[in-house]
């Protein structure tokens, strides 16, 4: 990395440019009650005022631009017209659409004015149609306010005699993209706008796809050489680093900003490109947490490419995650996808699927407590004498239950018309329809939360009170009424000799994989929701594995208290796929193979196996190589994703105790990866926990 | 039916040899080397072990089809990627007939066996004729010095050493670098002659002393008494091996 990128990335990392920050949003009320605008022409008015507030920034070494100014994004409705509009609906998370990707192709491929031309076409043709009419004309608007700022940055890039920005910015976004240089400013700019309009956890899709074609078509003309275009790349990249810290998330960090590289074509064929592999050289030097990358992999991908995944992974953000095509690909055919677009899948935000610019899916509807289930199964099934198999029906009723509410909620679902977002989808402007009124898929994600204790729970159940008579199941039940005080030696058993997720044992694996069925029988049961697509269930716990064991209002479930797998109140669980925090297990090879088992033909809405390795065991070439061999046995298992961490416990005990000289710490939290200091106290005590085996 | 104590099973150990492997850690060992960093590996019987995340029992009794079943689960995986499995300690040796009733019963599967060489030598040829590679330590060449680090006399394992050699094994000799004891330059020049001219022997690893080690005597309830300066700076001197024509690498 050459000096003026390490000087930029040094003014990024301390926050140097807060200080060309407005103070304030700015106040579009005003202006929407006045026209007493209609929802989706108030949200054009949004972002043609936040286009036309934003200042011009364009710092002296800088030669990819935009930095945004704008602190906030500003209600379009009062809080008592909110209230109305919203009465009875459930709105996702924040409330304006978020966790999906754009197919960023349309905008290098068309430009601005290209989606315009489109959009008037389509309104010359429907032009009795007053929906479709509104919907065209909000998109328009918001094309020109981003032209508008575009021209703003052009024309002050001229007057600082600085050209080659302002002849760029002459061409793009307005016209397609001719350079990987153009490409990259264009997108650059549209997709901060993006966030300026209040959506969030913009994905950035398929990017060593979408940007190669101009990447290549540079360097074998000879604009670009491997170093200058890596020098390009890693100022966008840095540029995505700038605003983050005012994007909406659960914790600082969990931005979405995600890239996928990697898998194949929509032809099958392999899309691994030198872009590919210069996106992960790119993120190992910087060492930036943004943006976050997924690579796409089967059980051929060679051992270099792995390998130089694996460096990425040494240096410790957490990234790449893995998906596995093998097991991907096809569940999202035997669900309703054609081949072609399930090819094109990318991880949206965190670790969930869906298709670029054709997918209006809320992919993370919410989460079922495994926990939940079958603590409630335990103690009431114990209490009314049940036997084994009575308590597993209860369980199944339990998730059928959890998963039938959460569907019923979201058949309530409203969201906010996004016409700028719409931009960027396939058929939005050529059938004049905003994204929030669907895409081609519409499907809801709904994850399965903490399997590994609740299995580790009902196969302490199974072994303990059915198979070997060693625990009565009044004193169990006595035992986690009283937390476990006073049945130390009881909860020592419970927890040490007990079967346990991760081992490749079998008894608790069949349970393991028992709750995830039952998961997948629920969502089929559910399924063809109100919004007319279907239910993925899915291994991710999100953020749910602090809330199930905390307790937050965001959480339907109740907290659960002290645990049959000897886990007491409060204690948290494990994240996404990985033992519970606590239980010894032999190590990686037996993780997955524990994992390996669950349905993934059925279970396809992502959520990785997730594991920590010391930071000790990537000293060379060769323990790199061993590691990448291990990435390659996961997909040859038939796991459906990973994401692998490399950490230094010591480092994090004394960031707990010293932050200020960790500021820079980064670690993977639940499906993204965040500055350590910046976390929680609880997640901060997850991650070191997850350790301490 | 043979059984055997085990005090850890640890898979994607990927520094104990080719590939990766699952190490299997025998619980036992009757050196007692000042320097041991698995203190939980010298007595054979089960013991507590009290760490941050509390407490555990290191040891536990397998079978020998209950062990081979275990691991067979996953040789499978292991071939693919190049490696096998190596069996570690505490010592083999100690446990030799166990650990050969285990190989004999694994899948075709890459074994290793890491070892102290201080065994009987039918039991060094137990196991080192079922093994594909062998990890031998070297510690002293100096008989009293030797007795006074490690609890007892080399004669053993020099003899052991040479009979693996005249066996037409390949084995890899690692020296644990313990300041001021192993690494000192006469005990270094003493080990590259000991080993000139052993045809089957591949390369040398030297392993620099880890501090860490002394903690875990704490978490074992045992004694961790160095009586050298674990500060000092360790004497890497691989030109010694390099000039006697002895591939050496630094772990």
């Amino acid at each position: 990395m050459n000096e003026r990128l390490t000087t930029m990335m040094n003014r990024v990392r301390d926050g140097e440019h807060h200080s060309l920050r407005q103070d304030v949003p700015i106040e579009i009320l005003a202006e929407c009650e006045a026209g007493q605008l209609s929802w989706p022409k108030r949200v054009a008015c949004l972002v043609r005022r936040q286009c036309e507030a934003e200042r011009v920034i364009i710092e002296p070494d800088e030669r990819i631009v935009f930095t945004r100014t704008l602190p906030g994004v500003p209600p379009v409705y009062s809080p008592e017209e909110w209230a109305q509009l919203t009465a009875g609906r459930t709105l996702h998370e924040f409330g304006p659409v978020s966790n999906i990707c754009a197919d960023w192709n349309l905008l290098l491929s068309q430009g601005l004015l290209g989606r315009k031309q489109v959009a008037l076409a389509t309104r010359g043709r429907l032009v009795d149609e007053h929906k479709t009419v509104e919907f065209l004309n909000s998109a328009v608007e918001t094309i020109d306010a981003v032209l508008g700022l575009a021209a703003r940055y052009a024309d002050s890039a001229r007057e600082k005699g600085r050209d080659e920005i302002a002849d760029i910015l002459d061409h793009v976004p307005a016209y397609p993209s001719r350079t990987f240089h153009e490409a990259l400013q264009s997108l650059r700019l549209c997709l901060a706008v993006v966030w300026l309009s209040g959506n969030y956890h913009v994905g950035l899709g398929r990017f060593d796809q979408y940007m190669w074609p101009f990447l290549c078509s540079d360097l074998q003309a000879g604009l670009l050489t491997v170093d200058t275009a890596e020098e390009l790349l890693a100022e966008f990249f840095i540029s995505l680093n700038k605003d983050s810290d005012l994007y909406p998330g659960v914790q600082q960090g969990d931005n979405g900003q995600t890239l996928t590289i990697g898998g194949v074509t929509p032809n099958g064929d392999s899309a691994v490109n030198e872009l590919t592999r210069m996106v992960l050289r790119v993120s190992r030097d910087l060492a930036i947490i943004d943006p976050k990358i997924n690579l796409r992999i089967s059980a051929q991908t060679d051992l270099d490419l792995l390998s130089l995944a694996t460096e990425l992974t040494r240096i410790g953000l957490g990234f790449p995650q893995y998906s596995n095509d093998d097991v991907v690909v096809p569940a999202l055919v035997s669900h309703g996808y054609t081949l072609e677009d399930a090819r094109d899948y990318v991880v949206a935000a965190c670790r969930a699927f869906t298709i670029p610019g054709r997918g209006m899916e809320v992919v993370n509807i919410g989460a079922v407590s495994f926990p939940a289930s079958v603590d409630h199964a335990i103690r009431v099934g114990l209490t009314a004498q049940d036997d084994f198999e009575g308590i597993l029906k209860r369980v199944s009723e339990n998730i059928d239950d959890q998963v039938h509410q959460l569907g019923e909620a979201y058949s309530r679902l409203l969201l906010p018309p996004a016409p700028y977002y719409s931009v960027f989808m396939e058929g939005s402007l050529e059938q004049g329809r905003d994204l929030s009124d669907g895409l081609k898929y519409i499907n809801f994600g709904i994850h399965g939360a903490c399997a590994a204790n609740a299995a580790d729970a009902l196969a302490a159940v199974k072994q303990f009170i059915f198979d070997d008579f060693g625990i009565s199941s009044g004193d169990l039940l006595s035992a986690l009424e009283a937390n476990f005080d006073g049945y130390e030696a009881l909860r020592r058993k419970l927890a040490d000799e007990g079967s346990k997720v991760g081992n490749n044992d079998a008894v608790v694996d069949t349970l393991l994989v028992k709750l995830f069925d039952n998961l997948a029988d629920a969502c089929e049961k559910y399924g063809r929701t109100s919004r007319g697509g279907t239910l993925r269930p899915g291994t991710g716990s999100a953020m749910y594995y602090i809330w199930l064991a905390t307790g937050h209002p965001g959480m339907r479930e109740p907290v659960v208290a002290a645990t049959a797998d000897g886990r007491r109140r409060g204690e948290p669980f494990s994240a996404n796929l990985s033992p519970s925090l606590g239980a010894r297990v032999r190590g990686p090879i037996s993780m997955l193979q524990s994992f390996a088992k669950i349905d993934y033909q059925r279970i396809y809405n992502g959520g990785p196996i997730t594991m920590e390795l010391s930071d000790s065991i990537f000293r060379d070439t060769e323990s790199i190589r061993k590691i990448a061999m291990f990435v390659r046995t996961f997909a040859q298992l038939g796991c459906q994703q990973l994401q692998l961490n490399s950490l230094n416990l010591d480092t994090l005990l004394d960031a707990k105790t010293h932050p200020e000289k960790h500021k820079n710490l980064i670690v993977r939290v639940w499906g993204w990866s965040g500055y350590f200091c910046e976390l929680a106290p609880e997640y901060q005590e997850q991650i070191i926990a997850r350790h301490y085996f | 039916m043979t059984s055997g104590i085990i005090f850890d099973i640890k898979e994607f150990t990927i520094h104990d040899g080719p590939g990766i492997r699952t190490t299997v850690f025998l619980k036992g060992c009757s050196m007692s080397c000042m320097w041991c960093h698995n203190p939980e590996g010298q007595s054979r019987q089960p013991q507590v072990i009290r760490g941050l995340a509390g407490e555990r029992i290191a040891g536990k009794e397998y079978t020998a089809v209950e062990l081979a079943d275990l691991l067979n689960q996953q040789v499978d995986i292991l071939r693919a990627n190049e490696g096998g499995i190596t069996f570690s300690g505490g010592e083999p040796l100690m446990q030799a007939a166990f650990v050969a009733e285990v190989i004999d019963l694994l899948n075709d599967v890459h074994v290793l066996m890491d070892t102290s060489g201080y065994g009987q030598e039918q039991d060094f040829r137990l196991l080192a004729d079922r093994s594909d590679l062998v990890f031998f330590d070297l510690k002293l060449i100096d008989g009293p010095q030797h007795q006074h680090y490690t609890g007892c006399d080399n004669g053993l394992i020099l003899r052991n050493l040479h009979l693996l050699n005249k066996m037409g094994k390949a084995f890899v000799v690692r020296v644990p670098l313990v300041p001021g004891v192993t690494d000192t330059s006469q005990n270094l020049a003493d080990i590259v002659q000991t080993l000139s001219g052993l045809s089957g022997l591949l390369w040398v690893d030297l392993l620099p002393y880890n501090k860490a080690a002394g903690a875990k005597y704490r978490y074992a309830g045992m004694e961790f008494k160095p009586d050298y300066d674990e500060s000092r700076e360790l004497n890497l001197n691989t030109a010694l091996f390099e000039q006697a024509g002895i591939k050496v690498t630094v772990v």
